[in-house]
């Protein structure tokens, strides 16, 4: 069963999960987003519930809703998404890496930044 | 009347259940159930859940004021049991029987019984119309009662412990069945169970009773504004006991967390995280489950 952890209120974990994928580029700027009722029987989680989620990413300008045709990913939202994550990234975690990286003696070559691509 | 029993499919007020002259089952309990809800019934064993639940259904008589439906559940009983679906926690069915000899009895008791939707909805599941209950599991046999139920075109469901004794797949499978074959945004359930934490995302809505007083009775969404739950280090345990949170408790990884009706004094808040109130700790903080408060009484 999908598992929901105490860090934040669910229907936010699910509006992070979806985002993480709109970032993936699934679906694409443009296309629809599975319906209400596809999504909560994927996550196992409660239509009104799965309805806030959306609506926080509604919120964030990522999807759009089209009258009687559901959600849609909106121009642009993978550039915005990209955007406030690489923000978040460098404001909140980078810092705690940083110190760790430090403290290891950790250097940019030591990383091998290029191996896994 | 007519007017509150269309807004709502349930509504109680001052509901009082008593057993013999004396037992108080449950005590001047008042809710309503709008339609499109899934509502989790939460109780320790005795706490009242499945007292409420017969009252609902009419086999249990009340004082105070209870409509179901519309319906006066002890009055209208029979038009009352036509339109919603019951699986009681005593529930069996006849381990002679073929799956398709249970449809045929259905379509005879329950007018609204469909059975091609009830063949549908056993194509979710890995039993035959030809099997007979007793060669199938448990879990097999939940899920056919289910289907049987939930073929019966209802706006109301109620289901006292359905998931008991089920291995975590069948769990799943049911869970699975209700979402995406009962939840349509019209029909509501009520559910009571005692996996908290696996059903709390399934549920818009939550009702707790404690010894027969129903003591929370929230939507999900409501517990996210209501309670504050503050991740702190262990070694702030002192003050953050001061302010007399309503439950205290470890987290994994050696924090310690505390839970606030409404919001925490001013002088705590930055010393902890702010992190989601789960279901279940507030079960743990609403509740006294009478097999460990027995010894010291």
């Amino acid at each position: 069963m999908p598992t929901w952890n105490d860090s934040a209120p669910i229907y936010q974990q699910l509006a992070d999960r979806l985002a993480v994928q709109l970032l993936d580029g699934s679906p694409p700027e443009g296309d629809a987003l599975p319906s209400v009722r596809q999504l909560a029987s994927t996550y196992l989680i409660n239509p009104l519930t799965v309805s806030r989620a959306l609506q926080a990413l509604v919120d964030n300008g990522l999807i759009e809703s089209r009258r009687g045709m559901g959600m849609y990913v909106t121009a642009g939202a993978r550039l915005r998404l990209l955007h406030s994550e690489r923000e978040q990234f460098l404001q909140k975690e980078w810092p705690t890496l940083r110190a760790k990286l430090q403290r290891l003696g950790l250097g940019a070559n030591d990383l091998k930044w290029e191996q896994n691509q | 009347m007519s007017t509150t029993a269309t807004a709502n499919l349930i509504e109680a007020k001052d509901l009082t259940l008593r057993y013999g002259r004396s037992k108080v089952a449950l005590e001047r309990a008042s809710f309503s159930i709008p339609k499109g809800r899934v509502v989790g019934l939460l109780g320790h064993n005795g706490a009242g859940k499945t007292s409420l639940m017969k009252a609902l259904v009419g086999l249990l008589p009340g004082e105070g004021e209870l409509s179901v439906l519309g319906l006066d559940p002890r009055r209208q009983r029979g038009a009352l049991l036509e339109q919603l679906c019951y699986i009681p926690d005593v529930a069996v069915l006849p381990r002679w029987a073929k799956v398709s000899e249970l449809m045929t009895l259905m379509s005879g008791l329950q007018p609204r019984f469909s059975a091609q939707r009830a063949r549908d909805l056993l194509k979710r599941t890995s039993v035959a119309e030809g099997d007979r209950v007793k060669n199938l599991s448990k879990g097999m046999v939940v899920q056919v009662h289910l289907a049987l139920i939930a073929a019966i075109d209802a706006r109301l469901m109620i289901l006292d412990e359905p998931t008991l004794g089920l291995d975590v797949i069948s769990r799943k499978g049911f869970y699975e069945m209700l979402i995406d074959e009962w939840c349509d945004g019209e029909r509501s359930v009520l559910i009571s169970t005692h996996q908290v934490e696996e059903v709390e995302s399934l549920l818009s809505d939550v009702m707790m009773l404690d010894e027969g007083r129903l003591v929370l009775n929230i939507s999900l969404e409501d517990i996210d504004q209501r309670f504050t739950a503050l991740s702190h280090d262990a070694t702030l345990a002192d003050e953050f006991a001061a302010a007399h949170p309503l439950l205290r408790y470890r987290q994994s990884g050696g924090r310690s967390a505390v839970i606030f009706d409404g919001a925490p004094p001013a002088a705590l808040a930055g010393m902890g995280e702010r992190i989601r109130p789960s279901l279940v700790d507030l079960f743990m903080a609403l509740t006294r489950n009478p097999a460990l408060h027995s010894k010291s009484a």
